[in-house]
């Protein structure tokens, strides 16, 4: 295998991964203000993805008015779903989230059945096809395009969680809810601020894999790579989210050139399993909490 | 002029239990009043309930005058009422400086960096660990991390609860001088204290608890002069002996 062959695998599967950072950072941004795990977080994404789609199907409008489209819709949804149901689950248990998280899924996935058939359809891509050269190694704009959104994307959440107020308080309230309250956080607006980012992260993420996987109501199950992403980098830690999702899509890539080319589809959970057994805490989680 | 604090008649639910049961008591302009009692007594859930983190079964809570009794906790922090609770609560995975920031999340940009320099001039101990992770701090600098967080919002009544317990005498101390020095300021105090004798040196009154009732209340000399007091908190026997200065 050549070099400028293997630089071209590399690339794509940190286009890939970065897909799975994105999605693992949605589901860390709500983990870490309200310890749920969003099992719906995909479904948001599918359904912020169609929102655009659909105004882009009637009005042909540029892809980057089309992009804020789904982050517009995608707010909304977050924003409504914390309101209208998470809320008014205050007294439940973390395991009752879940449930109502997984009801939640299987509720927006029939939804998107309604509204948009459980059909595939094609979804324009931002980028070109035709590769682009670098000496002799030959890269496909989406992959570049993907990753370099992504990145700004991440830049993006790290300036907003180091250097603003807000993310501030979302740190706060991740670390310790009853002191984030003495400090004068509204925790209430935290958790609604964090599932309006964690659904906006998701529908960009949506739209920039959109074009590589179709639009379906099912493309929601993806999102699984997201969950694994974020367990390898270690669950609650951001930039562990990100490493998980870039080695994940690194070696879910280099897989099948080296093993079966079956085993692509088994590396998620290969990882998962192999992650758990060797070292629980993940890449850069924390072993222990330090109690105080 | 109201009162800074005035609870009438408290009686709050806590851990499937009744905790605090008809508690009245008032903190006027500039005071510091101690509130004494057991573990259990209901001292720390009076407090809760002040800074709103728990809400009442019955009675009210003035603020200047202003019934806060119903308002969420965020509302009454910026309303002026500073909570230091009981183990501190420092954002461990904050650095000094993060802690102090977070603490001014309801200041406005403009005031917040005389604000921290403030909170240094006032504990230089902490301008010297400013990068340093507040969960790495030996607990006599959390302890003053966690007054430097909120003075930071400026309170014009400050809540704190058991601010020398697991402290080293000399450092407990330190810990009581500040508090002087920031009432000197012009902030009331409302303290929890399990260290009796020395608190009722610093306040000028004081309320004793037991089962979430108020059993006394009077002046720092009147109850350091109580028998029950005595034997109780001061670790005195019954026999009388000569009245502690106030």
């Amino acid at each position: 295998m050549t070099t400028a062959a293997l630089v071209h695998v590399v690339v794509s599967g940190l286009a890939t991964g970065s897909i799975y950072a994105l999605m693992a950072l949605s589901l860390v941004i709500v983990y870490n203000a309200t310890r749920t795990l969003n099992f719906a977080q995909g479904e948001m994404l599918m359904v912020s993805t169609f929102a655009g789609w659909t105004v882009y199907a009637h009005v042909k409008l540029p892809l980057v008015v089309v992009m804020l489209i789904a982050v517009a819709a995608a707010a909304l949804l977050g924003w409504l779903i914390e309101r209208v149901i998470i809320r008014h689950a205050i007294a439940a248990t973390h395991f009752d989230l879940l449930i109502i998280t997984l009801g939640l899924s299987l509720v927006l996935r029939a939804a998107a059945g309604l509204a948009w058939t459980h059909d595939e359809f094609p979804f324009p891509s931002f980028f070109g096809t035709r590769p682009i050269a670098l000496g002799p190694v030959r890269l496909a704009p989406v992959s570049l395009g993907i990753v370099g959104a992504s990145l700004t994307l991440m830049l993006g959440l790290w300036a907003l969680f180091t250097r603003t107020r807000l993310g501030r308080a979302m740190r706060a309230v991740a670390q310790n809810q009853r002191a984030a309250r003495l400090v004068g956080i509204s925790v209430e607006r935290v958790y609604a601020a964090s599932w309006v980012l964690a659904s906006v992260v998701g529908a960009i993420a949506g739209v920039l894999i959109a074009p590589v996987i179709f639009l379906s109501s099912q493309m929601g199950f993806v999102t699984i790579n997201g969950f694994i992403a974020a367990v390898l980098g270690g669950f609650g830690s951001m930039p562990g989210a990100v490493v998980g999702g870039m080695l994940l899509g690194v070696i879910e890539n280099l897989a099948p050139l080296y093993l079966p080319s079956s085993i692509k589809h088994s590396v998620p959970f290969l990882m998962l399993i192999a992650i758990l057994l060797i070292r629980p805490a993940g890449v850069l989680g924390r072993v222990t909490r330090p109690k105080v | 002029m109201p009162a800074t604090l005035t609870v009438e008649d408290l009686a709050v639910d806590y851990g499937g239990r009744r905790a605090v049961e008809g508690v009245s008591l008032t903190v006027g302009r500039g005071e510091i009043v101690t509130l004494l009692g057991a573990n259990g007594s209901g001292k720390s859930t009076t407090l809760r309930t002040i800074s709103g983190l728990v809400k009442p079964a019955r009675g009210r809570v003035l603020y200047e005058g202003r019934d806060i009794t119903r308002a969420p906790a965020d509302q009454i922090v910026a309303a002026g009422v500073g909570h230091v609770p009981e183990g501190r609560d420092v954002f461990v995975e904050f650095t000094v400086l993060e802690n102090l920031l977070v603490g001014g999340h309801t200041v406005s940009r403009r005031d917040l960096a005389a604000r921290l320099e403030g909170a240094f001039e006032l504990f230089p101990v902490l301008y010297a660990r400013r990068r340093q992770l507040a969960g790495t701090l030996s607990g006599g600098e959390q302890q003053m991390l966690a007054i430097a967080r909120a003075l930071i919002a400026r309170p014009r009544l400050l809540l704190l609860d058991e601010p020398s317990l697991g402290l080293a005498p000399m450092l407990a101390r330190e810990i009581f001088r500040t508090i002087q020095r920031i009432n000197a300021t012009g902030v009331a105090v409302l303290l929890v204290e399990q260290n009796a004798r020395r608190a009722l040196r610093l306040a000028g009154r004081g309320y004793v608890l037991e089962t979430g009732r108020v059993v006394v209340a009077g002046t720092s000399r009147e109850l350091g002069a109580d028998p029950s007091v005595r034997s109780a908190y001061l670790g005195f026997g019954r026999t009388p002996a000569p009245a502690e200065g106030g």
